[in-house]
């Protein structure tokens, strides 16, 4: 085509714009194939520097490791999983301001992703805020997860009820923990876990409750045995707790703390005055073997006897020694008629006179007449 | 064509080669489009659309080949004491000076300038050779290290490409040289991907003038060229932008501050370019093969040593600077290090961009006095990370001076307007010290080193405005009226010294008569006659008191006097205006 001819087209707009179109497509798909090549080595080039900084955080290093996510995340700007180890790398060296905006990007990216949900979650319980902690981790707990999305939404769960647990937001936790319980499988270890974490919740029914669907389960799992008995043993139903710690210790011989609250729960049922079907003149009995085991106490612990009780000024309530004294002396009329509320004082003296000495050390026999003096009409019968 | 351009060539840029095949000269040329349905205007920017996607097209390609060069040669992760750290900028340093002298002459410096020449001396003609050159050279320079950015160069392969598209499209010559500023914005656009910074930043420093003409060929072109690199590039912006707290009041104060700090750097930054690079320039010729590779040398030595964040773009560690990974200390010293390791890229005539490193030295700036402000004062100032996003827009009010684009970008970048507050207060105070301690603007500077003298925005704000107003005197006295018969006319007019009289005509007009005229209708024995039934149709044009001193040339020469007249009232005369006013304003305005 000679030079003419060439500036006739060029003068006629529609020939041009459809040259132009066919040039910007021949360049749309050059360019497409130069990119997808580049990207793919980019890739390769991301993935190696990804799994060095995998590497490299096994491996204890976590600066080196970041700044190998972060080469990887220049060459591959959009992977969410690079962003994710990135941006809980940065977390676990403290650098949360940063971590936060990676994750805050992956989230507008899929706000319903678990794994975000529950970084974040984590990052805003590492910043100790409550709210927001709870909000991400019921996203996690409700969000999509590519795989093991049960064992990942229980772990979250669980997470956060520790957390709970650790800023003393009981309530919260308790509630979680009460809707978790119900969703769980009939595994022992997770059941186990939940039971624990109602024990730190001191919601010990529950507790007593999870170790026992434990139980019928797997019978003699000495930890559940344990636990059940600990949770029975704060309930005050000692006779309960006395059955399975009695078990807990013979599956595990090492288990000294079963052991002891057994010691106690034996103690206690012994000892107890107002058990159900005791005679009077055993309940009476009882009672001054209490009572003289208090003023024995007292005795043993002089430094304590000053006080009557926590708070009271010494001029208002006279010395516990001069109280036990004349409560001796009140003790002879112990089952007259008349005298029913006789009982209830001794008690409430025993109770003050454990309470005053506890510096002294307690025996398992003080801590048997504390929890028989506080629970003196809860002890399970 | 340039045989019959009749320019003057520059020492920086000498004068294009001839295109083959353009028939007609420039300055003879009409638009061919005034006979097709299409028209011209409307297949402008048709075409300012297909230049954006050009542009984009090869800004993708651009990109993609500064990053493959920066693997090749620094690695995938750029690292202290390693000895491909070391010399490879110097390596192609060399390569570069040899590319430069002997294959594309014209691809020296960042581009800005040159498009701005291209412009307003050479009708907005850029070979497509200093495409292909700047390229080739500017992404030798940035992958290797060199601490240059890619913003410039795009801008300047973007012109390029428009005029490749549209110099065989027979556009009239006030279109022919649009397409360098619309390519540019595209180019621009394309490498920063923010259209809005990069249309204003051409209108700020490429055109240099504010143009309605141009705006929408030059936002199409910009348009058009992002959405093609956020196809292939996705649309991910530059930086991720730390979560932004609202600024307290008292904030305002550490801001200031930046602003301050800010504006003393972006004049020892400016000076040195201005200061080195005649003296390099006026070096013996042999030296030129060289100047590129010792600049290498020392910034190779200094990523050597341990701060190879200065090398190339540096945009990585800008956005780790906004997200509190440095310490203020090390902060600062990347800021200082980045203006040497620029100044001496620079002005050895390395091709590439001022556009990266003066960013980089703002977010390191602003990073470095957040965290000291922070250290000392920590219940004042916020997150450093807002501080480096801020100083990034102090840097570039400060150094490059296009104090709109300074704003927008950070806006745009950040996609917040929380901040627009400090933006604003910390630019002021830097565009203000740096024009109080460096009259002249970076991109003026260097374009008179070059021996160019190209409009200046900066400079058209500091004009003061000759107005109608200045130089009008106070209406004469007699005023006559079309109601007037001859007789009271003649006598109104009979003590007055002037010769010509103005007459204001019912409903709305006026005219003007002479005496000579009015003697001439009474010795008719008109004297009973009005002057509107005498006088001819004609209305005098009128001018109003705010109008530029200019626009009164249009007319004073048609008639002796030209009424000013009230905005309010077409019938009030605010004054008169005749050309030996206009001209004894100018003469007053001139001496002082």
């Amino acid at each position: 085509m000679d030079r003419v001819g060439f500036a006739q087209i060029m003068n006629r707009p529609a020939a041009v714009i459809a040259s132009l179109t066919v040039l910007a497509v021949i360049g749309f798909a050059g360019v497409t194939r130069l990119v997808n090549r580049f990207g793919e080595q980019q890739k390769a080039l991301a993935r190696h520097l990804y799994e060095q900084g995998l590497a490299e955080q096994r491996a204890g290093k976590p600066e080196m490791a970041l700044e190998h996510f972060r080469a990887a995340l220049t060459y591959s700007r959009d992977n969410f999983q690079y962003q994710l180890s990135l941006a809980r790398a940065l977390r676990d060296t403290g650098r949360t301001s940063e971590s936060e905006t990676y994750l805050v990007n992956l989230w507008e990216r899929s706000p319903q992703d678990g794994a975000v949900n529950l970084a974040l979650g984590r990052l805003a319980a590492r910043e100790k805020l409550l709210d927001k902690t709870i909000q991400y981790y019921h996203n996690a707990i409700y969000g999509v997860w590519p795989s093991n999305s049960d064992e990942n939404r229980l772990n979250a769960w669980f997470e956060l009820v520790e957390f709970l647990l650790r800023q003393n937001a009981r309530p919260q936790a308790q509630a979680e923990l009460i809707t978790l319980s119900a969703e769980l499988p009939h595994r022992p270890d997770l059941q186990l876990r939940a039971a624990d974490l109602f024990v730190r919740a001191q919601d010990y029914p529950h507790a007593l409750l999870e170790y026992q669907h434990v139980l019928q389960i797997d019978h003699g799992n000495p930890q559940a045995l344990a636990g059940a008995g600990e949770a029975a043993f704060d309930l005050a139903r000692y006779r309960t707790a006395a059955r399975y710690l009695e078990a807990a210790v013979t599956a595990n011989t090492q288990d000294t703390q079963s052991a002891q609250m057994l010691q106690i729960s034996r103690l206690i049922l012994d000892e107890d005055p107002f058990g159900r079907g005791i005679a009077t003149s055993e309940r009476n009995r009882r009672i001054r073997s209490i009572f003289e085991d208090a003023g024995k106490r007292l005795d043993a612990c002089p430094n304590s006897s000053a006080a009557a009780s926590s708070g009271a000024t010494p001029t208002a309530v006279p010395p516990l020694k001069a109280r036990w004294m004349e409560m001796k002396t009140k003790l002879a009329r112990l089952g007259l008629r008349g005298e029913s509320g006789l009982a209830d004082e001794v008690m409430d003296l025993v109770l003050q006179i454990e309470q005053q000495t506890a510096n002294c050390g307690m025996t398992p026999q003080d801590q048997a007449l504390l929890l028989l003096a506080q629970n003196r009409a809860g002890v399970e019968q | 064509m340039s045989n019959s351009l009749n320019v003057t060539s520059p020492p920086a840029q000498p004068a294009p080669a001839a295109p083959s095949s353009a028939s007609l000269p420039i300055r003879q040329r009409t638009s061919s489009f005034s006979g097709t349905t299409l028209g011209e205007e409307r297949f402008f920017l048709v075409l300012a659309v297909f230049i954006g996607v050009f542009a984009g097209l090869a800004v993708v390609c651009f990109r993609l080949a500064i990053e493959w060069t920066s693997i090749a040669l620094l690695g995938a992760t750029p690292e202290p004491h390693t000895l491909r750290v070391l010399f490879a900028p110097a390596a192609v340093g060399l390569l570069i000076a040899i590319l430069v002298i002997h294959v594309f002459p014209q691809v020296r410096g960042s581009g800005v300038n040159q498009t701005k020449a291209a412009l307003y001396i050479f009708n907005g003609y850029i070979p497509f050779r200093t495409a292909i050159g700047k390229f080739i050279t500017a992404a030798l320079a940035i992958g290797s290290g060199h601490s240059l950015g890619p913003e410039d160069p795009s801008l300047q392969i973007g012109a390029s490409l428009a005029w490749a598209l549209g110099q065989r499209m027979n556009f009239s010559r006030e279109k022919v040289r649009l397409l360098a500023p619309v390519g540019a914005a595209a180019g621009l656009a394309a490498a920063f991907n923010a259209p809005i910074s990069a249309v204003l930043f051409v209108i700020e420093e490429v055109i240099g003038r504010w143009s309605a003409g141009i705006l929408g060929s030059v936002v199409l072109s910009a348009i058009s060229s992002v959405v093609v690199v956020r196809w292939f590039l996705g649309a991910q912006p530059l930086f991720r932008i730390p979560p932004l707290t609202v600024v307290r009041p008292t904030e305002l104060l550490a801001y200031a501050v930046l602003g301050i700090v800010g504006g003393v750097a972006a004049v020892i930054f400016a000076k040195s370019i201005g200061y080195f690079r005649p003296r390099l320039r006026a070096l013996p010729n042999w030296t030129l093969y060289f100047q590129p590779a010792v600049a290498g040398l020392v910034i190779g030595l200094m990523g050597y040593l341990g701060a190879p964040q200065i090398m190339g773009a540096g945009y990585q560690y800008m956005d780790q600077a906004m997200h509190d990974q440095f310490a203020w200390k090390m902060l600062a010293i990347l800021a200082g290090l980045k203006i040497l390791a620029t100044t001496l890229s620079f002005v050895t005539g390395t091709p590439g961009g001022m556009f990266a490193p003066t960013l980089f030295v703002g977010a390191m700036l602003g990073g470095a006095v957040g965290g000291l402000e922070r250290h000392f004062y920590p219940h004042l100032t916020g997150a450093t990370g807002i501080y480096a996003l801020v100083g990034m827009g102090v840097l570039f009010a400060g150094f490059l001076r296009a104090p709109m684009t300074s704003v927008f970008m950070v806006l745009e970048v950040s996609g917040d307007y929380s901040i627009i507050v400090p933006v604003i207060l910390a630019n002021a105070f830097a565009y203000v010290i740096s024009r109080s301690l460096q009259p002249t603007p970076i991109f003026d500077l260097l374009t008179r080193q070059d021996g160019l003298e190209l409009p200046s925005l900066e400079e058209q704000r500091e004009e003061s405005i000759l107005r109608v107003e200045d130089a009008m005197k106070p209406p004469p006295d007699p005023v006559l009226d079309s109601g007037d018969t001859v007789l009271a006319a003649n006598q109104q007019i009979e003590y007055s010294p002037a010769n010509v009289f103005l007459v204001r005509w019912h409903p709305a007009g006026w005219t003007s008569v002479t005496r000579e005229t009015l003697k001439r209708f009474a010795s008719e024995g008109k004297t009973e006659m009005t002057l509107g039934s005498l006088l001819p149709p004609q209305r005098l044009p009128y001018l109003h008191p705010d109008y530029p001193l200019e626009m009164a040339l249009r007319y004073v020469y048609q008639t002796p006097l030209v009424p000013v007249l009230s905005r309010a009232d077409l019938l009030k005369l605010e004054g008169v205006i005749s050309s030996e006013d206009v001209m004894a304003k100018y003469r007053v305005a001139q001496t002082t």
